[in-house]
């Protein structure tokens, strides 16, 4: 039950990207079509879980004074496993995420979980805790990168969904959906829902208006 | 004038006043084209200002019509749906989530115009007819008398633009002042320390005058880029102006 829990909190209530606000820089970078978002997804919730499960593993032998580096090269070296893997299996897709694969390592949302979660708790509960943090970012990603994709290119995973008026359809694709500045735009209406279906997310306003000042009269 | 009635509402009426000529001379030049553009600005501006009045509570202003004849009137030509889309994303999230006019640092007209410029590279600038220009002189001088409009970004802006040009006659186009007088100088947006207000307007002038330089585009395109960057660096123009207040204070005291 607790482990139930911990899988399914960070997905919507404590999600990582809408309400910590981490790992945003390759939620913006490589939603540009569906497949790239989720094979972003995948390759970071891999990551996240085998590196939570490893530093879990040890962290009762981790002196304090050296886990960040010891967590940054186990975290390293799982990234160029998968980025090992991707150019193996699938070369396009590793082409076109570029060097967004190598920089999970520098993702705040891995850190962020190891550090916090995993270096104090057992290993399976810091692996669930990673696999409920992976699939809120993937998500996330998933929804902005499906937008971005269909009304940017009026497709769905490669599928037209919307025919295009270059096909003789009706739908005149938005360029702008391909910039980043549209991943900006929807991620903030992203939080912005969120925060409104659940006030509770909502931050305490740093500033207060003060009434109007009255004249005397 | 008793301080009294002088709200966020007094200030809006007077904006609206101040843009009648302007929307008038418009009209008439643009006929029944501009009217329909108009009317359709209008309405999704409006749908947008009731659902935050709605939902948020959230007192609607009447310096929404002049965001939307700006609009109207500068914004690229593309087809229906992806001008309702850029109308509504600058009214709501140039002005509306912020809280309303007065609480946003940018115009929701310049967010609305950029966003279909960035959004759709090809459309066609419109051009402004020449006699728009003359309708301003009459708004600036209404907004002066009122003392509504920052005069120091104003004068800032036109010495800069004056200079630049070689003291060449006429000094500048209708799209500048409409773009200086109704978005640079809008009294939500601009400057608020007096040294602010200068070095906002001669940042208008410096940046048109660059853009006028180095650019080939229309000059409704390059004044309302210019106005965003200016309405972005605003803060920072405030900040300096108080760091620099705060260093002479510190000379003046010893």
């Amino acid at each position: 039950m607790k482990l139930w829990t911990t899988l399914t909190e960070p997905i919507l209530r404590q999600n990582p990207v809408t309400l910590q606000i981490l790992g945003i820089c390759s939620a913006l970078a490589v939603t540009t079509t569906l497949a790239a978002a989720i094979t972003m997804s995948l390759c970071l919730t891999a990551v996240l879980v085998a590196a939570s499960g490893i530093i879990s593993t040890i962290r009762k032998h981790l002196p304090s004074s050296i886990r960040l580096i010891v967590q940054i090269i186990i975290v390293a070296s799982l990234v160029i496993v998968v980025d090992q893997i991707l150019q193996a299996f699938f070369f396009e897709m590793s082409q076109r995420l570029s060097v967004y694969v190598s920089l999970i390592a520098t993702n705040c949302v891995v850190l962020g979980r190891t550090e916090s979660f995993a270096l104090h708790n057992k290993p399976l509960s810091s692996m669930t805790d990673a696999l409920g943090n992976g699939l809120g970012y993937s998500l996330i990603l998933i929804i902005i990168g499906s937008v971005r994709e269909l009304f940017g290119h009026g497709t769905l995973l490669g599928y037209s969904v919307l025919p295009t008026v270059e096909q003789g359809g009706w739908f005149e694709p938005l360029p702008l959906m391909l910039l980043a500045p549209s991943a900006f735009f929807l991620l903030g209406g992203l939080v912005w829902l969120i925060r409104s279906l659940m006030p509770k997310q909502v931050e305490t306003p740093e500033h207060k208006l003060v009434p109007a000042e009255e004249v005397p009269g | 004038m008793i301080r009294g009635i002088w709200n966020r509402e007094t200030v809006a009426m007077v904006w609206v006043a101040a843009a009648l000529p302007l929307a008038v001379t418009w009209l008439l030049a643009e006929g029944s084209a501009g009217a329909i553009r108009l009317l359709f600005v209008l309405i999704v501006g409006g749908v947008c200002q009731a659902m935050f009045t709605v939902i948020r509570a959230q007192r609607p202003s009447l310096a929404g019509l002049v965001s939307a004849l700006l609009i109207a009137m500068l914004a690229p030509q593309v087809g229906p749906l992806q001008f309702a889309l850029g109308v509504a994303f600058g009214f709501v999230f140039g002005e509306l989530v912020f809280g309303g006019w007065g609480r946003s640092v940018l115009s929701p007209a310049v967010v609305a115009i950029m966003f279909l410029g960035f959004a759709f590279p090809a459309a066609a600038w419109p051009h402004l007819p020449v006699q728009i220009e003359w309708a301003v002189f009459p708004a600036v001088v209404l907004l002066l008398a009122f003392g509504v409009l920052p005069w120091r970004a104003l004068a800032g802006a036109v010495l800069v633009l004056v200079i630049a040009g070689g003291f060449a006659l006429p000094p500048f186009g209708s799209a500048v002042a409409v773009v200086l007088v109704f978005i640079v100088c809008d009294p939500a947006i601009c400057a608020t320390s007096p040294l602010g207000r200068w070095l906002a307007g001669a940042l208008f002038g410096l940046l048109f005058a660059l853009f006028g330089s180095v650019w080939q585009a229309s000059a409704v395109q390059m004044a309302v880029c210019a106005a965003l960057l200016v309405s972005l660096s605003i803060p920072l123009l405030d900040e300096l102006a108080i760091a620099v207040w705060r260093l002479s204070g510190r000379f003046r005291h010893g």
